[in-house]
């Protein structure tokens, strides 16, 4: 229904500019320079006023409708049924409603009919209003606009500041996002925080993982929810990736920059952005199917026992994922350092080697250092590698060849899981604030980082 | 310079140039070693990328064939229990099933009993009857008629044609065989010559094996042996002291047991000759002779026992017409026994097997059988969820990169826009999953696993590279052309979408499509807001449920089935393709359209 | 080609002469840079290389201490002797080649570090000092030869990133002048200066012709009149004209020269 609305709204907005655009041509009878505002945007002004309130009615009246229809039928519920629980009453609605719509419902009864059939007329009435507003609304708008239509009438810059602030608007979506994230994940962090009596140090510190276990209603047990094996299997994954990625993304970045002829960088480069276009969850069948296999074949073969989830196995292939990373955002930090230095270097007879050695990479630092710390913020946020080729089970070691598990598998176990929703999302929420704080921590730092070198060069 | 005689005596030994001192030397050497750390990594970045690629590509050759059997069979009205006239859902309903496994029960009549009957049964795959019927409703006239319809194979049949089950050889033969029946059924097997004795060479070799296990064992008795002594020798009493030499005697006959058990195998193995069990640990030996396949029990160097496999004429006389064939696995590790073996390859010998290019891997959506499964569902469902993605995320990200660019005012609120942007650019794809789930799904209703859904969360994901992208664009496009537009009268709205934005576009398209590719390829958030779940059917709108090819892969890879594995590394081809495709994309409009101002 | 023998004699019976250029040419991917440059730069004397924009007078001077080498698509034919011996020689190290041809540039370069590591960097890896304390005179030494010493002594462990402009460019002769050069290249190197710093750096120059061979690239033909003893006139990647500053500037023999010093071509 909203989909036809919507095209009848944007029909009468698109009737609007005709019509207003035709007054203006009217007024103007050929002649130039009579209207202040060429007859296109007098037509523009009618179109965006009528748009944004025939669609601005609709929203607004449908999600204020929706609202008023629940309370009512909520209302009605619990006076037929005073003892039942909040829950089922939210379930004996959305079964009513499901009847009215000729659906499945979970279960029928005499109290499910009658809501129904309420809510069979309450909609109805709603969506009448509905239409009455946002058609009514744009045809008023149609109206209002048309009517200004004068020569003296700044159409231009009023539609202008219409269409900057739609501008705006669009701008703000990504505070909006930020918003949203914040709201969504603290909110579900509160709770769960709640439900272990506010034992924040029994999360940040305990070494159990098990939050499912022995959960009952609206409680779990402070002492199965410790984040620590997590927080260490995370680092460890972490370090052997960036053990991988940075020795070979620095030492790559810097041969390309300044060794490599301008043929073998016209190469490589591309290859590399290959490497960064992959993926995660082909690393992730990488490591699982072709690297943990081979590692645990290589174990036994030299007597190791390998686990074949192991850290190792995660570890390396995040790194190989992060080469790519390190090696551009390297790559762009060594190529700012004026070639100046270099001349100067140079110069007085310093080796290539010694002058990236002791003028170039010192000069880079800060760069460098911002991209390792967004190669590390991205290994602790990486997520289809460690579920697909890392282990399940919270298991507390520094041992690389043993199975760990990490935030984000947790995360995702938590939420994929067959536990009911309600429960899993505490846990679950609360990893990904964790997650969301650190990596917004690693990025306010590297993006600070980077300016500092920005400012020391440009 | 307050001393002339303290100057520094070590002036550079400025001499001839040519002449390399052993100081410049090292400092060459230096950088030679920095080279070569250089090319060392570079390669090691580009052996991982060929590794990975190349192991993908290598396993997902499984996903290429498809085997077909194109045996005749009889459809008949009775069994079937339609005719002809019978309306279209009857004739859709009838066991289809029941008739191709009896058809091929028939051909196998060795086939008796539950086990050997399923067996067969697993030879087909179950998707086959439905292909079968479905033709048949299209073709009612063929109710009653002999048939050759292509019936898809299992998965198993399939990974066994592939070779996934080890190869079958043929050894050379040179003499005749003999091959008599017995009341029992077991067949007494003998050539002229002594074809078995490699094979029987191989099947000892595996009790050198048997001995060493035993070996094994028996140090841990002797190890047992030498603890009980040392307890016996501290005991306290002479009660303990007498019940631990007594354990100790009894694991010291336990170990002399086990020695001479090993020793025993170990002649065994070491004689030339001798007859030797075969049992599912031991490679198989097969013979094909008189129309038949028999399998081996027991072998010697000239012969043996053996049992029929499929029906054989007997008995065999001095016949020089026999193939001795070898399997590389034994039966206990494949998952394809020695009597599908037999039936597989008599199918096949009849040409009534056929392998050909699996098209259906891209016309069918998931199943649980790997043979049936394809990824037009998931390849649909991108498809869906990069409509919305782009439909929301290309306009809001350009009018949100104009707004910046042209007309936003230096001040907090658009600076704190700006740190906004980029921080989101970096926020784990997983935490954007989580915001789907707890905003979109819960609070605003969007169904579960749609590709409306998914669509909105990567327009949150992709936005900011897009919005990035486009800034960086508009900030080309000098000063300059705003200027000339605006000193003929344009308004900024007009300079910015008449003239700055379509000489920016160039460099927008390029990140927005850098942009797609990276939520093409994006799998956790995804999974967060339930597009992993199992969907058969091809999504025919964004609010139906979908799966994307990413979260394909992720579904596929886990199951243990070889073919499910074959075809998750297909399904990354495929994607790995239209990634490839979009940056060519992307940098074919950046080299085209690329302007230096 | 040349002959050896030949240049090798040439060479002998001008001790003076620094630098031998015979038949030099420099392409640039395509492009002629540089044609059939001949020219002869004499010890402890400043050369001046003139000429409008792109002529080339850069170009040359970085072939004489190889940094050509830094550009891929640069290429250089023809004969650079240096006290006799070929510069491009297979067998010569660029970098020795450079500690011995020191090089100042355009615009300031110090690195990023302290006044006194901007200075000791050069000593330090061509191993000049056995220790701390020898080490220590180099640097008072050329950083007294820049006519430096007094106004940064205190301030030794300072950025050189932090000293004016005309400071830092005397630091950036100091770094050069630190590895005992013989020959002294400098690219421009008061064109980024004000009024001030530019007088002192030309006195500089004056004072720094007692040890070295100087070779001045400059737009200014004050400049070349002021500071050097011999010029060289460059125009299209030839050298038109080489001679002492005093009969270029009074009685050029070449027209291009005319024009050029009189304002009509630039």
């Amino acid at each position: 229904m909203s989909l036809t609305l919507f095209t009848v709204v944007a029909l009468i907005a698109l009737a609007a500019y005709f019509m207003s655009r035709r007054k203006a041509v009217l007024i103007a009878g050929g002649r130039s320079g009579v209207l202040h505002s060429r007859p296109v945007f007098h037509g523009l002004y009618s179109l965006l006023w009528v748009a944004l309130t025939g669609i601005g009615a609709l929203v607004v009246s449908s999600v204020i409708g929706d609202w008023l229809v629940d309370r009512v039928l909520l209302a009605r519920i619990a006076a037929a049924q005073p003892d039942m629980a909040p829950l089922q009453q939210q379930l004996l609605l959305s079964d009513a409603k499901a009847i009215a719509e000729g659906r499945m419902s979970s279960r029928s009864g005499v109290l499910r009919d009658q809501i129904a059939d309420a809510y069979a007329w309450m909609s109805a009435l709603r969506n009448w209003v509905v239409i009455a507003l946002s058609i009514g609304g744009a045809a008023v708008a149609a109206w209002i606009t048309h009517g200004r239509v004068a020569p003296a009438w700044w159409a231009r810059n009023r539609a202008e500041r219409i269409l900057r602030n739609i501008l705006l608007a669009m701008a703000t979506v990504a505070i909006l996002t930020t918003i949203g994230i914040v709201l969504s994940l603290i909110f579900e962090t509160v709770r769960f925080f709640g439900m272990i009596d506010w034992r924040i140090d029994k999360f940040i510190l305990g070494t159990t993982w098990s939050p499912l276990s022995g959960v009952f209603e609206g409680q779990m047990d402070a002492d199965t929810v410790g984040a620590v094996p997590l927080f260490a299997g995370t680092l460890l994954i972490t370090a052997i990736a960036m053990l991988v990625a940075v020795p070979v993304g620095l030492f790559s970045a810097i041969y390309l920059s300044d060794f490599a002829s301008s043929r073998v960088r016209a190469t490589v480069k591309p290859l590399l952005e290959i490497l960064a276009g992959v993926p995660t969850v082909v690393y992730g069948f990488f490591a699982a199917i072709t690297l943990a296999p081979a590692l645990r074949d290589f174990g036994e073969l030299i007597g190791v026992r390998i686990a074949s989830e192991s850290a190792l196995a995660a570890g390396l292939t995040m790194g190989i994922m992060i080469i790519p990373f390190i090696s551009s955002l390297s790559d762009d930090v060594i190529n700012a350092v004026p070639q100046s230095l270099r001349d100067g270097s140079l110069a007085v007879g310093a080796t290539e080697a010694e002058t990236m050695r002791i003028v170039i990479l010192p000069a880079a630092l800060p760069g460098i250092v911002s991209a390792v710390i967004l190669g590390v913020s991205r290994a602790i946020g990486e997520t289809m590698i460690v579920v697909m080729a890392a282990g399940q089970g919270a298991n507390l070691t520094a041992n690389p060849l043993e199975a760990v598990t990490t935030v984000t598998v947790q995360i995702v176990a938590l939420i994929t899981g067959d536990t009911e929703a309600s429960t899993a999302a505490g846990p679950a929420f609360t990893l990904g604030f964790t997650l969301f704080v650190m990596t917004l921590v690693m990025n306010i730092l590297a993006q600070r980082l980077v300016r500092r070198f920005r400012e020391a060069y440009d | 310079m307050t001393d002339a005689a303290a100057q520094p005596s070590a002036a550079p030994a400025h001499g001839s140039l040519a002449g390399a001192s052993n100081r410049l030397r090292q400092r060459r050497r230096a950088q030679t070693r920095l080279k070569a750390y250089g090319i060392a990594a570079i390669a090691f970045a580009l052996l991982a990328l060929a590794t990975l690629v190349g192991s993908v590509v290598v396993k997902a050759t499984g996903a290429l064939t498809n085997t077909h059997f194109t045996y005749e069979m009889t459809l008949s009205t009775e069994a079937l229990g339609v005719t002809p006239e019978s309306p279209p859902e009857e004739i859709l309903r009838a066991p289809y099933g029941d008739l191709i496994d009896e058809a091929l029960e028939a051909r196998f009549p060795l086939a008796t009993g539950r086990t050997a009957r399923r067996e067969v049964d697993a030879l087909v795959s179950n998707g086959a009857q439905f292909q079968l019927a479905q033709h048949v409703v299209e073709n009612p006239e063929l109710l009653g008629q002999s048939v050759t319809y292509p019936l898809i194979a299992s998965d198993r049949t399939d990974y066994y044609f592939q070779g996934g089950y080890g190869d079958l050889l043929t050894p050379e033969v040179a003499g005749r065989l003999t091959v008599t029946g017995s009341e029992d059924g077991t067949l007494d097997i003998r050539s002229s010559e002594e074809d078995f004795a490699e094979a029987l060479q191989t099947v000892k070799q595996s009790l050198y094996g048997d001995a060493d296990r035993l070996r094994e064992q028996a140090a841990r008795q002797q190890n047992a042996v030498r603890v009980y002594g040392e307890r016996a020798a501290a005991a306290e009493t002479e009660e303990a002291r007498e019940a631990q030499l007594e354990r100790q005697a009894q694991a010291e006959a336990k170990r002399d047991d086990l020695l001479a058990e090993a020793e025993a195998l170990e002649e065994r193995a070491a004689a030339d000759a001798g007859t030797e069990p075969l049992d599912a640990e031991n490679i198989s030996l097969l013979i094909e002779a008189g129309g038949g396949w028999i399998k081996m029990t027991e072998v010697n160097r000239s012969g043996g026992e053996g049992v029929a496999l499929t029906e054989v004429d007997l008995p065999i006389e001095t016949s020089a017409d026999w193939r001795f064939r070898t399997t590389t696995l034994p039966e206990g590790s494949r998952r394809v026994s020695d009597r599908q073996i037999a039936w597989l390859e008599t199918l096949k010998a009849e040409g009534a097997v056929e392998r050909d290019f699996n098209t259906r891997f891209f016309t069918a959506a998931d199943s649980r059988a790997p043979e049936l499964a394809g990824i037009r569902g998931a390849l649909v469902g991108s498809f869906w969820t990069m409509m919305v993605t782009f439909a929301l995320a290309f306009p809001i990200g350009v009018l949100a990169a104009i707004y910046l660019e042209e007309f936003a005012p230096k001040n907090r609120f658009t600076n704190f826009i700006e740190v906004n942007i980029n921080n989101l650019a970096a926020v784990p794809s997983i935490v954007y999953g989580l915001l789907g789930l707890a905003v979109f799904i819960n609070v605003f209703g969007v169904p579960r696993s749609a590709p409306l859904a998914g669509g909105l969360v990567l327009t949150l994901m992709t936005l900011p590279t897009i919005i990035i992208a486009a800034r960086a664009a508009i900030k080309a496009v000098p000063p300059s052309i705003r200027e000339a537009a605006l000193g003929v009268g344009a308004s900024k709205m007009q300079a910015s979408f008449h003239h700055v934005l379509p000489l920016a576009m160039p460099g927008i398209l390029t990140g927005t499509i850098i942009g797609m590719a990276q939520a093409l390829g994006e799998t956790a958030p995804l999974i967060m807001i339930g597009m992993v779940a199992f969907i058969v059917e091809t999504p025919s709108g964004i609010t139906d449920s979908a799966t994307v090819l990413p979260v394909q892969i992720f579904r596929w890879y886990d199951f243990p089935e070889p073919g499910f594995e074959a075809r998750a590394a297909a399904a990354i081809c495929v994607l790995l393709t239209f990634l490839i495709a979009m940056n060519a994309l992307a940098i074919f409009l950046r080299k085209r359209f690329e302007r230096r101002w | 080609m040349y002959d050896t023998s030949k240049t090798a004699d040439s060479a002998t019976e001008q001790m003076s002469t620094k630098f031998h250029c015979a038949d030099v040419q420099v392409f640039y991917g395509e492009t002629h840079a540089i044609k059939d440059v001949n020219v002869d730069i004499q010890d402890k004397t400043v050369t001046a290389f003139i000429g409008p924009s792109g002529c080339g007078k850069s170009t040359f001077l970085r072939c004489l201490n190889r940094m050509n080498d830094t550009i891929d698509v640069a290429r250089v034919q023809g004969t650079i002797l240096l006290d006799g011996e070929d510069v491009y020689d297979a067998r010569v190290d660029p970098v020795q080649l450079r500690a011995k041809v020191g090089m100042v540039f355009q615009k300031p370069n110090p690195f990023p570090k302290s006044i006194y590591e901007n200075v000791a960097y050069g000593p330090k890896i061509h191993g000049m000092a056995r220790n701390k304390a020898d080490l220590d005179v180099i640097v008072e030494r050329a950083l007294r030869r820049a006519a430096l010493w007094d106004e940064v002594k205190d301030r030794l462990d300072a950025s050189g990133t932090g000293l004016s402009g005309g400071q830092q460019q005397r630091l950036c002769i100091a770094r050069a002048v630190a590895t005992e050069p013989e020959v002294l290249l400098m690219d421009e190197p008061a064109s980024a200066l004000d009024p001030i710093a530019t007088s002192q750096i030309e006195e500089l120059i004056d004072e720094l012709r007692q040890n070295y061979a100087v070779v001045i690239v400059t737009h200014s033909m004050q400049q070349a009149a002021r500071v050097s003893q011999k010029t060289a006139f460059f125009h299209l990647g030839n050298l038109v004209e080489y001679d002492d500053t005093s009969k270029i500037f009074t009685n050029p023999e070449d027209p291009r020269t005319e024009s050029y010093i009189t304002g009509r071509i630039g």
